[in-house]
């Protein structure tokens, strides 16, 4: 008789000897225990993880820009110093390979609303200010520009002269090289003494000279030999001397460039192509960095655009970099080295737009763990006084390091053209051979500006 | 060398006492570097000019270093014995051209007879090992143990 009450009352799914009702959920109730992680100190793989994390989320939950950058580049170890004017052979694929650049010959193509129309013989206003594809605009610029401003043609825009223009660049390079008596160069000073006046002369007339018509030059910021400097790592090497020796690291690199003349403005320049976009490969190279040649030392981890993070001038527009005389055209020719004249302005532009847009972006917060949500652009002229190569650079992604670069699709990308010179020579204070497509080039730079303005 | 002041005659060598050595690098090169031995007293130049003038090979660039013997070896009347130093020069090539070290110890190919002679000289190495061992069900005792 009890066995068959028994029975009846272990029916299945009734616990007969505790009050809980199966079914309902048991109330939440907090862990009686501390979570189960990696020990910190410990000399252990998982340890180590644990204290990357840990300096990762110190890194995010930092409340100032100069906290974070502080704490990036706290820990000094030795690393490779990337120079962007080098002699070195082929440097130009090294550095896209350690930036994850591409690189694309020619500039990009740009919408012509941005750019106010110049003036050319015969052609409509309204065909340059059609927003279609670039190459109306530019084919409507490239048109034979010998003459001066036409008339007040339809339009609302007042037309930028070439005649105006040419005469702002020939009158700084006659005074520099003609007009102004200066006795005769140092050795292995001749940049200093002609072309380095020159380029600070005509950059700031035409900047002064555009700021009317581009508001954005109006509020920015020229900087004469500013300081800018990169810190990154890219890579995993295996430490060879030394007490860390047999340890995993990450390859760091440092640059630190000097670039002539720099612009800054309050407001960012617009995105060339979107933030996805693939247009080309990244050289792979598997040799370490040191057979470039490229040499380490340890010393200050810095980050710096040109001015220091409260500057209201955070964003880059466009540097100027003027080419030392060990890297002049003639020792090139003269060496049989013909083919490394463009390398050394590729690699001069691609590295330090690369330092100069990934400061920015670290000025705003970004880092290679958080990676940039918008993309960063920025322009450079690179010369020695007569060629100028023009680069423009989007900067796409910071992330580099060995774990983040992994799933990571996004490339950076450079537009750069080849060194074309801006007149034959200066002859009895006559320039013989101006070149207004250069100028031309020059004048589209500067007056590049966000379409809200 | 005797040094150089301006007007001078410029130094010539027509039939230089100095050697170069090819070597395998013992790190990974880029394609088109090439690393020498080379003499105690060249330098940067007389290697680009020994390489254009005597074998016609374009340089683009030369960078040298001193590679240090070292002195720790003892001979047998304990006195340190050095190894001598010498000059590495890693040369990398001009006009876009590339060098690999060739592989001087290619694997010779066996022809049927070595090759059933070597599989022969194993097989039969192999059953002279079976029969120094014991059983293997004893797992390496020896046999002299036992109850």
């Amino acid at each position: 008789m009890a066995a068959l009450g028994a029975r009846r009352l272990l029916q299945p799914g009734r616990r007969w000897f505790s009050e809980t009702v199966p079914g309902t959920p048991s109330p939440p109730i907090s862990p009686l225990y501390p979570p189960v992680v990696a020990s910190v100190t410990a000399k252990s793989k998982a340890a180590k993880l644990r204290r990357l994390q840990r300096f990762k989320q110190r890194v995010h939950a930092a409340a100032t820009v100069e906290e974070k950058l502080r704490l990036y580049g706290k820990l000094q170890r030795p690393k490779y110093m990337v120079y962007p004017q080098t002699f070195a052979l082929n440097a130009d694929r090294w550095y896209r390979s350690f930036t994850k650049t591409v690189f694309l010959p020619g500039m990009p193509p740009r919408a012509a609303a941005a750019k106010p129309p110049v003036a050319a013989a015969g052609t409509t206003p309204e065909a340059g200010r059609a927003p279609g594809p670039g190459a109306e605009a530019l084919g409507a610029a490239g048109a034979p520009e010998a003459v001066k401003t036409p008339g007040a043609a339809a339009g609302a825009v007042p037309y930028l002269g070439m005649g105006e223009l040419r005469s702002l660049a020939c009158d700084a390079l006659l005074q520099e090289s003609f007009y102004q008596n200066k006795k005769r160069p140092f050795l292995y000073r001749d940049q200093d003494h002609t072309p380095g006046p020159f380029l600070t002369q005509l950059v700031s007339t035409l900047a002064a000279f555009l700021s009317g018509r581009n508001p954005l030059l109006a509020a920015s910021s020229l900087d004469l030999n500013p300081e800018v400097n990169y810190y990154w790592h890219h890579g995993e090497e295996v430490v060879v001397h030394g007490h860390r020796k047999g340890r995993v690291d990450p390859v760091r690199f440092q640059i630190d460039d000097n670039p002539h003349l720099q612009i800054r403005v309050p407001k960012q320049l617009p995105e060339v192509v979107p933030l996805e976009s693939d247009l080309g490969d990244v050289p792979v190279i598997d040799h370490k960095p040191s057979k470039l040649p490229l040499f380490k030392k340890q010393y200050e981890n810095k980050v710096f655009i040109g001015s220091k993070v409260a500057d209201p001038c955070c964003y880059g527009h466009t540097q100027f970099h003027l080419l030392p005389d060990k890297l002049k055209r003639e020792r090139f020719i003269r060496e049989r080295l013909e083919d490394q004249i463009e390398v050394v302005y590729r690699s001069n532009g691609i590295a330090s737009l690369f330092a100069w847009t990934a400061a920015q972006a670290m000025y705003q917060g970004f880092w290679s763990e958080a990676d940039v949500t918008r993309p960063f652009v920025s322009q450079a002229v690179v010369t020695d006084g007569k060629y100028f190569a023009f680069f423009c650079y989007q900067l796409n992604t910071l992330a580099l390091t060995a774990e983040t670069i992994k799933n990571n699709p996004r490339k950076n990308i450079c537009w750069g053209t080849d060194s074309k010179p801006l007149y034959d020579v200066v002859e009895d204070g006559n320039v013989k051979g101006f070149n207004d497509e250069v100028l031309l080039q020059l004048v589209r730079f500067l007056l590049n500006r966000p379409k809200e303005l | 060398y005797p040094l150089f002041q301006r007007g001078g005659p410029q130094l010539r060598i027509f039939r230089p006492n100095f050697f170069m050595l090819a070597v395998r690098p013992g790190v990974p090169q880029p394609e088109d570097t090439v690393q020498f031995r080379v003499s105690m007293e060249m330098t940067k130049l007389d290697v680009r000019n020994y390489l254009e003038r005597i074998y016609n090979v374009p340089v683009a660039a030369v960078r040298t270093r001193i590679q240090y013997g070292a002195n720790n070896k003892r001979n047998h009347r304990n006195q340190r014995v050095k190894k001598p130093d010498y000059k590495v020069a890693y040369v990398q090539l001009g006009q876009g051209q590339t060098f690999q070290f060739p592989n001087l110890f290619p694997e010779k190919e066996q022809d049927t007879e070595t090759r059933s002679f070597d599989d022969f000289r194993d097989k039969y190495m192999e059953k002279e090992k079976q029969k120094q061992e014991g059983d293997p069900r004893r797992g390496g005792v020896p046999d002299w143990f036992g109850l």
